[in-house]
């Protein structure tokens, strides 16, 4: 079997038993990268002379005998709006398509620190703003399973990659399910995180409030590595929590016996695929049979979610996204006669329009006249979003639902249509606005083809409790960790 | 109508910048006057993805400042955002505070022309300042130096409680010394480190209602802004008495022209998009920690200012002097607190020849070896009729230079007066009856031949001799004689 | 809901073309009609956690940062510092 094929667990074990070299592994990937990237369009920047660099260094220290991390030698694709020093950090986006940052984000220094390989940057909806990587101002990736099918977004690069094998993890970013929905339409695993366990320092910012760096992998055991990696307090970000984390791969278990686990009506309603519906109870049986105790909830602001994460997300955004200015770096227009001018022909070429849309929607609701009945009233809701979900929490220990209401769709077929396009996101954003865990994996597969997610959500730093039910899940079912086969 | 028809009505904001080591959201220096963009990182350029850690001792500060002018302390606040585009603004907006300030509903009392009042103080709030354009004629653009980004300030913003440009610069005045008594800011107005905005209205006299208010900006003194005041006002009378209407507009006063000019109408107003600065939590204070810090604020200035018109019976002008350095202040107060010699000639002294010596010297009152206690034996020793005033002079040019006591220095460059009057006598005597041409010229009514007299008494005791005790035997003789 | 697209443009520095404000317009207040469907709240909270209070930083200042390195990705620099249209205000 080829190396691209090996999880990361397994690929850390065969690496620390001398089957192979972290220089031989990074060498599979990047073969793979070229092999297939032309299809995927995964890739950003492939840092393919640091990757092998950084794999011989991991092996001189194998050789003298240093023990080594687990991620030590093992290959990362990293979301392009992670700030990496010395390598182009693009957001996909015109505007910062030639910003080198002399700074690295607080999640790229520990994964130095644990010896990780950085494989390059992957592709995203420009600003992370998109649920399909249609928006990306250098290419639109493809779904590993279909390449006529988008991967979804906005991490599309971030998911994609590791179902085509082309890297074993990567990093991504969660707004409003941008780790889970691409993770849902390609078929791995990806986990949103507690909002406030993994630090922001050096993620380019969409909506301070929500964004959330997470892993996604192949396998419920490599997610639950990278995020031991990444999660902890961080000086540089006065919103990471003051607390101490397990190591969550060594603490995985599939004993689920006696967890009552949620099924929210609101998430089995009308707006979602029968075969989506069908496939997310099947795997309810599964758990069910697994000792899992299975309860019919309701959270009935659901319906008001997606309206406050457009809401607080735009405002945040149009706020974040000011700094692009043309100014102090970045992107600045040929043609110019005033400041002013400057500014916004600037801003008008450096923008693709789903950002102008989100930053004169935040605009708006954040003018004067209307700050409080959209912004001021977004937030009171999340309030009250919060407090339902910490209520079902008192009798559950997991809330299982379907992570998108249907599988990928065709590129191009809802570009440009706001509206159909947000509402791809309708089970995921109540997690990002009640700052929860989720965890989304593979749950078969639609008549299209196309991979079903479904979303486990935890009380706030109830991680392991997710990752053991997921554990659960991949190991009744039979491993998932396939790598696709391209299409 | 004429102006004593109308009433002024101001109201200021105060920006003043802490002296902290650090900036307020990350770990630059907090320095001014170092070479451009060098005291800069990615978190106070901006850059994508940086965020903000809150400097605790700007908290620490501001709440002093709260105690200071006597507002209530938010013991829970937050900050928000500032959202405007300009090229010293890096990330296109300022984290500032908007509805929840850290310190708010305060006061501080004044002195205007000896008469004291009390001005409402409405907030205090911490915010960032912002970096620097630099202009220059022969280059057809403008500069920016990031330095003073992140700077960290406090805005002041006070009641429409002036009457006057008077009351105005007495305030600011105030202010400027606080800030140095419980030192936390600089106060160098060259330097920018302390600023203020103003707010003007005019109304008729006994109207209990306030007339429409302009604001102006871009005023760099203390005596710019009573310039800017008077300037306003009358323009705005002016205005009102050709029957025209005042406009809620800003204003940017040009000190160099003395007049101001339309820099934006209402219509203009910046909307500055205010909302809570996700980056950063909720400040949560515990209460002992809030009022352990209201028991280091010091008696403040403009106590003192009163404390030492009534209690020294020092003039209000020579107090404001001695109270406006804290340097002063404190020798003041020392050599005062010895008992050995009048509040008035301590003050003297300091606002005289030591203020004098510092300046021509460039020193601070710290740099002098002469001590408090030592100008109070100096000083006691005038009273006593030890030594003249000329001759404390000269002693003075010594103690300022040398770590010597003051008797010591007078006793070694024979200053000491012959105040023993047996002594004294004996030699007037003795130059009276040598000089008995110049008594006769006295008693003829030539009553300059007194001053030679005593120059000659004078001359006889070296110098030392005391010439009021001198001049008081010279007169006893010739009418004895 | 009316949204005046040219003056949010105005505030957010963004040039819409004349051609393009139709659909701009439309695609804004379609997302606006979709979320003010907010259901009636008490409007006396305010917007602050004193449970999750914030962590404040030691004042103590370090220098990390070159300012070659800070600049590089500036669009145009001189004499050290960052150029931009010649600002009137």
């Amino acid at each position: 079997m080829e190396l691209y094929n090996f999880t990361a667990t397994e690929l850390s074990d065969m690496l620390k038993e001398k089957k192979v070299s972290a220089a031989e592994i990074t060498k599979a990937f990047t073969d793979r990268i070229d092999a297939v990237d032309d299809k995927i369009n995964a890739f950003v920047t492939v840092t393919k002379d640091l990757a092998l660099a950084k794999a011989e260094e991991v092996d001189k220290k194998l050789a003298a005998g240093e023990a080594l991390s687990d991620l030590a030698g093992i290959p990362i694709a990293i979301k392009d709006n992670i700030c990496t020093k010395d390598i182009l950090t693009t957001c996909s986006s015109k505007m910062l398509s030639e910003f080198v940052p002399p700074y690295n984000a607080t999640v790229i220094e520990k994964l130095n620190s644990l010896d990780y390989v950085p494989l390059g940057k992957v592709n995203m909806d420009e600003f992370a703003m998109g649920s399909s990587c249609e928006t990306s101002y250098f290419k639109k990736t493809s779904n590993p399973h279909n390449t006529e099918y988008v991967p979804g977004g906005s991490s599309g690069g971030s998911a994609a990659c590791v179902s085509a094998g082309e890297a074993p993890l990567s990093l991504g970013s969660d707004t409003g399910g941008s780790i889970r929905l691409p993770s849902a339409y390609c078929g791995v695993v990806g986990l949103k995180p507690t909002y406030s366990s993994v630090s922001r320092y050096g993620l380019i910012a969409f909506a301070s409030s929500l964004d959330q760096i997470g892993p996604i992998g192949r396998s419920v055991s490599d997610v639950a590595m990278l995020y031991s990696a990444i999660c902890g307090k961080d000086n540089k970000d006065a919103t990471t929590a003051n607390r101490e984390y397990a190591d969550f791969k060594a603490d995985l278990s599939a004993d689920i016996k006696g967890k009552v686990i949620g099924l929210p009506k609101e998430y089995f309603s009308d707006g979602i695929s029968d075969e989506v519906k069908k496939n997310v109870m099947s795997a309810s049986k599964v758990l069910e049979e697994n000792g899992a105790v299975l309860k019919e909830i309701s959270l009935p602001s659901t319906d008001f979610a997606l309206n406050a994460y457009y809401i607080i997300s735009s405002a945040e955004a149009s706020s974040n996204l000011a700094r692009f200015d043309g100014v102090k770096y970045g992107f600045r227009a040929k043609d110019y006669n005033s400041l002013t001018e400057m500014y916004e022909n600037t801003r008008s070429e450096g923008f693709g329009d789903e950002v102008k849309r989100r930053i004169l929607l935040g605009t708006f609701v954040l003018s004067s006249g209307y700050y409080d009945a959209y912004y001021k009233k977004a937030k009171l809701l999340q309030q009250r979003i919060l407090k339902e979900f910490s209520g079902e929490f008192t009798s559950c220990d997991v809330i299982l639902t379907p992570t998108a209401p249907d599988t990928a769709f065709k590129i191009g077929e809802n570009f440009g249509d706001p509206l159909k396009m947000y509402a791809a996101d309708i089970c995921t954003t109540t997690v990002n606005i009640a700052g929860l865990p989720a965890i989304s994996l593979p749950c078969g597969k639609g008549a299209n083809g196309m991979p079903i997610g479904m979303q486990l959500i935890g009380n706030k730093f109830s991680e392991q409790n997710l990752l053991n039910t997921a554990y659960c899940y991949e190991k009744a079912v039979g491993e998932f960790n396939t790598v696709a086969s391209i299409k | 109508m004429s102006a004593s028809d109308y009433e002024i009505v101001v109201g200021l904001e105060v920006h003043a910048e802490l002296n902290t080591k650090s900036k307020i959201y990350c770990s630059c220096n907090n320095k001014f006057g170092l070479e451009v963009n060098t005291q800069c990182c990615p978190v106070c350029m901006g850059m994508p993805g940086t965020l903000p850690t809150l400097n605790e001792k700007v908290v620490e500060y501001a709440i002093k400042m709260g105690h200071a002018l006597n507002c209530s302390i938010n013991r829970i606040c937050k900050q928000d955002r500032k959202n405007y585009f300009y090229p010293d603004l890096p990330k296109a907006y300022q984290i500032s505070q908007f509805d929840i300030p850290l310190c708010e509903n305060g006061y501080v009392d004044i002195l205007v022309d000896g008469v004291e009042k009390r001005i409402g103080v409405t907030r205090i709030h911490i915010e960032e300042d912002a970096g620097k354009l630099l202009h220059s004629n022969n280059f057809d653009g403008s500069l920016v130096d990031f330095n003073r980004c992140g700077v960290p300030l406090i805005e002041i913003v006070s009641e429409p409680d002036f009457r006057s440009s008077a009351d105005a610069k007495a305030y600011l005045e105030t202010i400027k010394s606080i800030l140095q008594y419980i030192d936390i800011s600089d106060c160098k107005m060259q330097e920018g480190s302390i600023r203020c905005d103003v707010n003007v209205s005019v109304m008729k006299k006994g109207s209990s209602e306030f007339g429409t208010r302009v604001e102006m900006k871009n005023i760099n003194s203390f005596s710019g802004a009573v310039r800017a005041i008077e300037y306003e006002a009358n323009r705005q009378m002016k205005v009102l008495d050709e029957g025209g209407e005042i406009t809620q507009e800003t204003r940017r006063w040009d000190d160099a022209k003395g007049e101001n000019v339309l820099l934006r109408s209402k219509e203009d107003a910046h909307d500055y998009r205010y909302f809570p600065e996700p980056d950063l939590l909720t400040i949560v204070l515990e209460e002992d920690y809030v009022n352990a810090l209201k028991d280091t604020i010091p008696e403040l200035p403009n106590k003192k200012l009163l404390r030492y018109t009534s209690e020294y019976g020092l003039k209000q002008n020579d107090a404001g002097l001695i109270v406006e350095s804290v340097d002063k202040s404190t020798f003041f107060e020392k050599a005062v607190s010895l008992n050995k010699c009048s509040p008035k000639a301590v003050c003297n002294w300091i606002l005289g020849d030591i203020t004098k010596y510092l300046n021509e010297t460039h020193k601070e009152l710290s740099d002098i070896m002469l001590t408090p206690e030592k100008l109070a034996e100096l000083i006691s020793m005038i009273e006593s009729g030890k030594i003249s005033n000329a001759a404390a002079k000269q002693a003075f040019e010594v103690l300022v230079t040398e770590d010597k006591e003051p008797l010591e220095v007078v006793e070694q460059k024979g200053l000491l007066q012959i105040s023993d009057d047996s002594e004294l006598e004996q030699i007037v005597n003795k130059v009276m009856s040598e000089n008995s041409k110049s008594i006769e010229d006295y008693k003829n009514g030539k009553t300059n031949a007194l001053g030679y007299l005593t120059g000659q008494c004078m001359k006889a005791t070296k110098g030392q001799g005391n010439p009021s005790k001198m001049k008081e035997m010279i007169l006893k003789f010739i009418e004895n004689s | 809901m009316k949204v005046d697209i040219m003056h949010i443009a105005k505030l957010s520095r963004l040039k819409i073309e004349e051609e393009q404000i139709p659909k701009f317009e439309k695609d804004v207040e379609n997302i606006l009609s979709m979320v003010q469907n907010l259901p009636e709240l008490d409007d006396n909270g305010a917007l602050i956690d004193p449970d999750n209070p914030m962590t404040l930083r030691e004042d103590k200042a370090e220098q990390n940062f070159k300012r070659d390195e800070l600049l590089k990705n500036a669009p145009a620099t001189k004499a050290g510092c960052v150029v931009v249209p010649k600002v009137v205000e």
